[in-house]
């Protein structure tokens, strides 16, 4: 990707805070006009300290990164007027209603008054806020704001779109809504979107690439399909309905794999082959007459990833005390 | 600055102060204490306090209404400008300010759109504090053009308001900068000749009047009331170098508070 290319380009990207604590402890990052990047990692990790950084809302403390072709520190004002951004908390003035926050986004992003009413109504119905376009923003439920926040984000047809932890408090339902249009602007408009999110299940659906922070570091990037391939094959685990036969089905299972880690009343195997082995498995399991209480096929996801990359759970991570510093 | 950027910086300034005007006007909440404020005072002490006009040595020929109108007048315009200094720190709480920040291609627009806000909340203000005194009887020596100098050193005290408080809320970001933000307000103007006039204060805080910048501009106010400009030069000098220097230091706020994120 050369410099005046229209992604993102980040190189030993360092945020460091009072006291030396570093946020952000210099990342590396590319990604191609009209990806989906997902910037995966626990909460404290660096997601939101770099998405400032990369949106300009706080200086890198050193190393460099261009966004959307224009330098984060040298062409602030360039980088602003080329990004949208739905940061993590939707903030928004309880006193304006959903249409007046349009409008007076679309006058800081300097539109003219016959450009902001039309991208405004058009936002409102892409988003499914027309019947409450005139209603106060106290009066929105979560799901509401998010969508509200959305539209603001996107009311310049910025060509990258910045979207910290966007589903975070959602119900299913929107959150479902939420991905679809992520996924439209990307395919259909060719938007860049760098989405930040702690959940494993989001950057799977949507991005097409990942990377994972820990510690303000990238402990692993790559295709999500190929991060799986990476770490290992599926594995297989069984519980015999009868205790008595745990032996025999330890041996079964190791025809098709080696030992595993599994619970403690089951029998797990790593598959040599693919996922394929478990019709195999069930019919030696009728053959021989054992029988299980339990089967399951246990395909490598993103936080086995996290889980071989940092030696914890992404889940369990998520528990732990944040490294950035509490800001207002 | 290029032209480009000026559009870019005037558009961020209507969008602000837009927000700023329609919050106030919509939400008695918020425009009502700006205007009763400087009601309540003027009645405290244009009414209270009117004999003072007849100490020996009070020479002021339109009345003491119209002395402490002058003061009234200029305190609500200071103050105004403090309370949007608030709303600028109840922006930075609520995650607000980073919304204009992000947004905004060129951000001293959002000072700018501050500031405009806020002098239009101060001209309402004005408008009732102006009708209620002549309702009251406030007699008036100047002409026209003394009062519209009157108007104009107030609305010049009004941004060096706001952009004092705007330059301390960039810098603590919270609610909590109230008190620093109103405290060297009230001691500027109180230790200015509220009551009576500069010559008939005695011991310090004569001494601490004469120096005060605020006393200038409020001798000036009063002098544009009697029909006699005196001193309007150094008063205008004094407001617009105020408005300057605040300016200047709103504006290094701006860069702390971007260095901040």
């Amino acid at each position: 990707m050369t410099a005046r290319e229209q992604g993102i380009v980040a190189e030993a990207l360092v945020r460091e805070y009072r006291g030396g604590i570093r946020a952000v402890d210099g990342i590396d990052l590319r990604v191609a006009e009209g990806e989906i990047y997902g910037f995966l990692g626990p909460n404290g990790a660096g997601k939101s300290t770099t998405v400032h950084m990369l949106t300009t809302l706080l200086p890198p403390s050193s190393g460099t990164a261009r966004v959307g072709g224009f330098d984060i520190v040298r062409e602030g004002p360039r980088v602003r007027a080329a990004i949208g951004a739905a940061l993590q908390e939707a903030a928004l003035d309880p006193l304006l209603t959903g249409r007046e926050h349009l409008r007076l986004q679309a006058a800081l992003h300097g539109l003219s008054r016959a450009d902001r009413r039309s991208r405004g109504e058009a936002l409102l119905e892409r988003v499914g806020l027309t019947l409450a376009a005139d209603r106060k923003v106290r009066t929105y439920s979560g799901g509401m704001k998010r969508r509200l926040d959305l539209a603001l984000a996107l009311v310049h047809a910025p060509r990258l779109l910045f979207l910290d932890e966007p589903t975070t408090g959602l119900d299913p339902q929107s959150r479902s809504a939420l991905w679809q249009e992520v996924g439209r602007l990307a395919k259909e408009e060719g938007v860049t979107v760098f989405l930040t999110t702690q959940y494993l299940e989001e950057a799977d659906v949507l991005a097409d690439r990942v990377g994972i922070i820990d510690h303000g570091r990238i402990v692993a990037e790559g295709t999500p399909s190929g991060l799986k391939a990476e770490i290992g094959r599926p594995s297989v685990e069984a519980v015999p309905a009868n205790p008595d036969e745990r032996h025999r089905l330890t041996q079964l299972l190791e025809r098709f794999g080696e030992p595993a880690q599994g619970s403690p009343n089951g029998v797990a195997v790593r598959l040599e082959t693919g996922t394929e082995s478990l019709v195999e498995i069930v019919r030696a399991l009728d053959a021989e007459g054992l029988d299980v209480s339990h089967l399951q096929l246990h395909a490598p996801s993103l936080d086995d990833v996290f889980l071989a990359k940092t030696g914890r759970s992404l889940e369990g991570a998520a528990e732990e005390p944040s490294a950035e510093p509490a800001r207002a | 600055m290029r032209a480009g950027a000026l559009g870019a910086v005037l558009s961020v300034a209507g969008g602000v102060a837009w927000r700023t005007i329609h919050n106030v006007f919509t939400t008695p909440s918020l425009l009502l204490p700006g205007v009763l404020f400087p009601l309540l005072n003027f009645t405290a002490f244009a009414g209270g306090l009117s004999r003072l006009h007849d100490l020996p040595g009070f020479d002021f020929p339109p009345g003491y209404t119209a002395f402490q109108f002058v003061f009234i007048l200029l305190q609500s315009a200071v103050f105004g400008g403090v309370f949007t200094g608030f709303g600028i720190a109840r922006d930075f709480e609520t995650g607000f300010t980073r919304r204009l920040l992000l947004a905004a291609p060129h951000r001293s627009g959002i000072v700018l759109g501050y500031a405009i806000g806020a002098a239009v909340r101060w001209l309402f203000t004005a408008t009732v504090v102006t009708a209620v005194a002549f309702a009251v009887g406030m007699e008036v020596g100047g002409n026209g053009v003394d009062l519209f100098g009157l108007y104009a050193l107030a609305l010049l005290a009004n941004v060096a308001g706001i952009l004092w408080s705007t330059g301390v809320v960039m810098r603590l970001r919270t609610m909590q900068a109230g008190p620093i933000i109103q405290t060297p307000v009230f001691l500027a103007l109180f230790f200015a000749p509220v009551y009576v006039p500069l010559d008939l204060l005695q011991g310090w805080i004569h001494g601490v009047a004469s120096v005060n910048p605020v006393t200038h501009l409020l001798e000036t106010g009063r002098s544009f009331v009697a029909g006699d400009a005196a001193g309007a030069g150094l008063a205008f000098a004094i407001a617009i170098g105020l408005a300057a220097g605040f300016a200047l230091w709103a504006l290094r706020g701006l860069r702390k508070a971007e260095a901040a994120g």
